[in-house]
Order: C-alpha cells, then structure tokens, then sequence
C-alpha cells in the first residue's frame, strides 16, 4: 500500500509547557488552510485547562482547594466543583476496578492524584478538539490522549517504554484516544497496594487503553498492583484494552489492544 | 501492514527539523513548523525499528556537540549534552547529575534519564509521534537541552 507521508497540506504545532510538576506536551496538526492566529485561542484554552488543575488539585501546595479539603479547612461544598466531579469519577474507576484503584486508601486522606494527570489532560484535548485543528495529541508524562490522525489514513502510533531497558520500547500500539501506562519503575507513591497498605506490584508495567485518558490512568494503576488476572476485568470494559509486562518480563494483552508490533522481537512469534 | 511508513532514512531528516523546531520553544513562545513534501521517488520497505536514531543522511554534515547549562531539576542540578549531525539529533546524554546522594533520586535518575532521552529522540523518529511510559519528565532536562541547542545555533 503506497501512502502519502507527509502532507504538504498540513503543518504541525508543538508546545511544551512546564506544570503539575512535569512537562506536558501538546502536538497539534492542522491543515494549511488554518492559521496560527486561528488555531492559538484553543492552544491557550488547552494550556489554562492544564494550570487550573494544577492550581486546584496540588497536593505539593497547602493553599491549593484539593490540600484545604484534604486538611478539612474547606468543605467540599464550597470548594470548585471540579473536586467533587474528579472524586465521582475516583469513586466510578475504584468500583469498575473492583477496588484496586482507591484514592481512598492512603493514611493521608484521599489522593486523587492518580487520576486528575490524565483528567487535566483529557480536558486540555477537548479544547483542542473544539479547536480548528484536524488532530491533536496530549503527553502528559507518558500518559497520552489524542483525536484524528497525524497523516491521512495513519493513526497516531506511540511507542510503550520497556520496564527493564527504559531506553528502549516493548511495544507500538496504534491510538485512537488515550493510552496510559504504569509501571514499577516510576516514582512509586501511587502504586499502593490498597487492600495491603504496602508499596507492592505485580507487573512491571501496564498500560491500558480507552475513551479517557482519567480513567486509563487510573486502571493502570490498580492493573499494575493488582495482577494480570485483572486483564479480563478491562477487557470487559467497553472500549478498553491493556498491555502488560509481568515481572518475568512476559507480555500479554487483551485482544483488542491495538499492538502494532513488538520492537526485539517478531509479533507473530510472540503469540 | 509493515509497509505502512516509508523508511525512517528519508524522514529522519524532515521530522528531525520538527523535532528540533519544537526544542527552541520558549515558555512564551509558539514553535511552528511546516511540514515539507515527501520526496515521490520514496520505496516503501519494511519499518525500521523505532529505537534506531542512526539517520544516514545523504549529505554530508558536521557532527558537533554541546553540552547544555547546568540547571536545577526538582531532586538536584543536571547538565544535558547533545550531539547533532547538520541539524539532526544524533545522540543525547546526561554527563553531570548532582541529585546530593539521595538514594531515592538516583534510582530515579537512572530510570528516568534514559526514558527523556529516549522522548526527545523518538520525536525525530519517523515511525512514531510519542512514548508512553511510567516516566518522569524533567523539565530541567528540557531547559538544559534547549540551552545547548541554541549554542550549536540550531
């Protein structure tokens, strides 16, 4: 099949922007037709989607709405409304995650944490989305949503970090909206075991894929801790798939996860 | 399926000005780039790998190095020096890392240094558009890269 690699009709826009404590990086694609002074008011609304979760839902922040709730100096009554939808949403992946991913878990109060990177990221796409721009793509961190297609016919494909050789990929996986990933190796405060209180994993790195990156982010997380057997759990989910790394460093995935090929070794080989 | 992409040979260059575009962003400032045609005479073959950074480019250019400035990052102070044939990226390294011996940081450091290095070459790499991963992104790392990026005038 011949294709079309890069479309002199489309140009591309990358903007990094330092907030919640990491870099997140939105990759906008529009076609040539649309100018920048066009395409800017929903970059910038992206970006401020960013800073407001930051500046509601630190942690690291004592004046932040999330720490004065957290503290009990704000009732969740008059704190912004975005709090209590986040904590519907933690309540809705704890239970679809059979309790294995639980804000709720820790000595320090609750944590939605875990959940708002990809909430916040998810948003920023939205306003992306409503934008002039014909595809987009949000990293915060590793975790990565998207809509449309980079190049005509070409869905946007990413790379998932090996746990064992962080330098290299242990997978491709073709995107259509989000995909998140969790693994051992990462700064580990969030990958509690919840039913244990201990900093535990069972896998070395899952990743889950899906219609929202909140969630994703959240299901990868209890998959990590809780196990493979959790696969099936995910699979179950409408729209939502996984990969994983055991701690063997053996691969699976459910059979809709879109792999697009495994990187040191043949796909048909593995099975 | 495997001959979905042209081989990263031709593109290597092309998104590695992209790439590089992206890394002159300053906080206050857009980067923008537009795309170029591909060249029509492209083969399709099979994929490469994406881990694969070696760009034969067909001109000959200087490769050059530079080391970035040192800058704080949240567990201590790094310095990034990147290497660049003509305009591509060809190779990314953490020579100093001052984390003050805190154990924690450095199991952090040894994971996520590679995990950023990785990003930043992949964004030249043809055959993918991002990296998911359990990684820390330092945004230190980004500035330092920045620096030594500007000195090699790219």
């Amino acid at each position: 099949m011949t294709t079309s690699i890069l479309d002199p009709t489309t140009w591309t826009m990358r903007r990094e922007e330092e907030v919640m404590g990491t870099v997140v990086v939105l990759d906008v694609y529009a076609d040539a037709s649309v100018t920048c002074d066009e395409l800017s008011p929903s970059l910038r609304a992206a970006i401020h989607e960013l800073h407001e979760a930051d500046r509601i839902f630190s942690t690291y922040d004592p004046a932040s709405a999330l720490s004065r709730v957290r503290a009990g100096t704000l009732d969740l009554a008059n704190a912004p409304r975005v709090i209590s939808d986040v904590l519907e949403l933690c309540r809705d992946a704890r239970e679809l995650s059979d309790g294995w991913f639980n804000p709720w878990g820790l000595a320090e109060g609750v944590d939605p944490t875990g959940y708002v990177k990809g909430w916040a990221a998810q948003r920023a796409l939205e306003q992306l989305r409503a934008g002039p721009a014909r595809a987009a793509m949000v990293n915060a961190a590793g975790d990565l949503v998207c809509y449309g297609v980079p190049i005509p016919g070409e869905l946007f494909r990413v790379g998932i970090v090996d746990p064992f050789r962080p330098d290299s990929f242990v997978a491709l996986a073709d995107l259509r909206a989000a995909l998140a990933t969790s693994g051992t190796y990462e700064r580990g405060a969030h990958l509690i075991d919840p039913f244990t209180g201990r900093a535990d994993a069972r896998l070395a790195s899952a990743s889950v894929s899906g219609p929202d990156l909140g969630m994703c982010d959240a299901l990868a997380t209890a998959l990590c801790v809780a196990g493979e057997e959790m696969l099936a759990t995910i699979h179950s989910l409408a729209g939502y798939e996984a990969f994983v790394v055991g701690l063997d460093g053996t691969r699976r995935w459910t059979t809709g996860f879109a792999l697009a090929g495994v990187t040191d070794y043949d796909l048909t080989a593995a099975g | 399926m495997t001959t979905r992409r042209t081989p990263m040979v031709v593109l290597g260059t092309l998104v590695g000005l992209v790439a590089i575009g992206s890394f002159r962003a300053s906080p206050a400032a857009l980067s923008m780039t537009t795309t170029a045609p591909a060249p029509t005479s492209v083969t399709a073959t099979s994929r490469t790998t994406p881990t694969s950074t070696n760009h034969s480019t067909t001109t000959p250019s200087a490769v050059r190095s530079q080391t970035g400035s040192t800058v704080n990052y949240n567990y201590g102070t790094l310095a990034v020096s990147v290497t660049v044939q003509g305009k591509t990226i060809t190779n990314i390294s953490v020579p100093s890392l001052n984390d003050g011996g805190n154990s924690y940081s450095q199991s952090l450091d040894s994971m996520s240094i590679p995990i950023l290095t990785k990003e930043a070459m992949a964004a030249q790499s043809a055959s993918i558009q991002s990296v998911s991963g359990a990684s820390y992104t330092s945004a230190g790392f980004i500035q330092s890269l920045q620096s030594a990026l500007t000195a090699l005038g790219i």
